[in-house]
């Protein structure tokens, strides 16, 4: 089915569904076959993704304070916050923002993309590289 | 593996041990039985698996076979089980199942799953007919939204203010409380812009779900169950809030999509 974008709005027609949203809605949503099959249902082990709780924390308030530190007030269009996340991250890495800034952003980009089918692998990975 | 084994014998079912142990059939959903799958579409897990349909009465399956000896949930997984649903939505009813719904053998789906429920899936599905899902959704514009706050919020201009030039280490305080303001102010206007697309788009709905936010920026995240005839109405109201949000609001349409957020309410009542 084709949907033709709509003219002059933003948001145009329905756009594809990316990963992350294809998890907000497939992994907790929908018909649970268990509340009417007990006999054959077959126990599969789902690979959990831990990435939809969206929790206010500390280091929300630091990350927001952060960004809003670095808004440039005068100017409009300046870097969006992934961006400035980075050049943080990259410019000092200091303290225990180091973690935080990390953690940062689109909480599935690293879900996202290639390197998406390393997941199972993922806590062996990043043992590698962090050394 | 080992319990479905033991759960098979203990029904009494005469199932080759080895069938149990290392493949189960997958289901995606459920449609009325006069439904074709396309040939080209593929299933979880396996990519040479085919996507087939275990019918019963007036309803049908949709499943594949499927092997034990991975976990599933691999981003092409995820989105094989997503792509088919909502492939079949944008064209006839279907009742998603939850990601992960695997049975030991067709029998199995036949005998305890349709047979049992035909009548409750049959009138579910008609009440589906010339429905799907659409989802929208929104995005606060990061620097706009820190803008707004701060014009609105005196004392996060304030706290931003004292914070400027300083070292971190110094200005711990302050900037908890500022980024503590920011974000009452970011659930705030949440709740308002949610309100404001729910209301709009409901008029147009059959059902409408407001769904928790799964991003800090997230501004509207709304789904509806509504005919895909009047998807271009739907289109035409999001479309409005867009450019009334110019800057300010990434807004989505995600759709057709298979009723997900309308089908465990429906089967708990």
């Amino acid at each position: 089915m084709t949907v033709q974008p709509a003219t002059g709005g933003i948001s145009g027609g329905p756009s594809p569904s990316g990963l992350a949203d294809v998890i907000d809605t497939i992994l907790d949503k929908g018909l649970v076959i268990d509340a009417y099959v007990r006999v054959s249902l077959v126990g599969i082990e789902v690979l959990t993704i831990d990435a939809r709780i969206v929790v206010a924390s500390v280091d929300t308030y630091l990350r927001y304070a952060e960004a809003v530190n670095r808004l440039d007030l005068a100017e409009s269009g300046g870097q969006g916050l992934p961006e400035i996340m980075q050049n943080v991250t990259q410019g000092k890495g200091k303290n225990v923002t180091q973690g935080v800034l990390e953690a940062a952003g689109e909480k599935l980009s690293d879900f996202v993309g290639e390197r998406g089918e390393k997941q199972e692998t993922r806590s062996r990975r990043q043992e590698r590289e962090e050394r | 593996m080992a319990q479905s084994a033991e759960a098979a014998n203990a029904a009494g079912q005469d199932v080759p041990e080895q069938v149990t142990k290392t493949a189960g059939v997958y289901i995606y959903g459920l449609v009325p039985e006069d439904v074709e799958v396309s040939s080209d579409a593929r299933g979880v897990g396996d990519e040479t698996s085919e996507i087939r349909l275990v019918r019963h009465g007036e309803i049908a399956a949709l499943v594949s076979d499927v092997t034990l000896d991975r976990p599933l949930g691999t981003p092409d997984d995820l989105f094989r089980h997503g792509a088919l649903l909502d492939a079949t939505a944008a064209e006839v009813p279907v009742i998603p199942l939850r990601f992960g719904s695997v049975m030991t053998n067709e029998e199995a789906v036949v005998e305890e799953l349709l047979t049992p429920h035909h009548d409750e899936f049959r009138s579910a599905l008609d009440e589906l007919e010339g429905r799907a899902e659409y989802v929208i959704k929104g995005r606060y514009v990061d620097q706009t939204l820190f803008r707004e706050v701060l014009s609105e919020i005196p004392e996060a201009a304030q706290l931003r203010e004292q914070i400027q030039g300083q070292p971190e280490d110094l200005t711990r305080n302050a900037r908890i409380r500022l980024g503590e303001l920011i974000n009452q102010a970011v659930v705030a206007k949440r709740e308002a812009d949610t309100q404001a697309v729910a209301e709009e788009v409901g008029p147009l709905a059959t059902l409408t779900v407001i769904r928790e936010p799964s991003h800090e920026q997230d501004a509207v995240h709304v789904a509806v169950l509504m005919e895909t005839d009047r998807q271009d109405e739907l289109e035409r109201v999001v479309n409005e809030f867009a450019e009334r949000w110019s800057e300010r609001v990434e807004m989505r349409i995600l759709g057709p999509l298979a009723p997900y957020d309308f089908i465990t309410a429906r089967t708990q009542e």
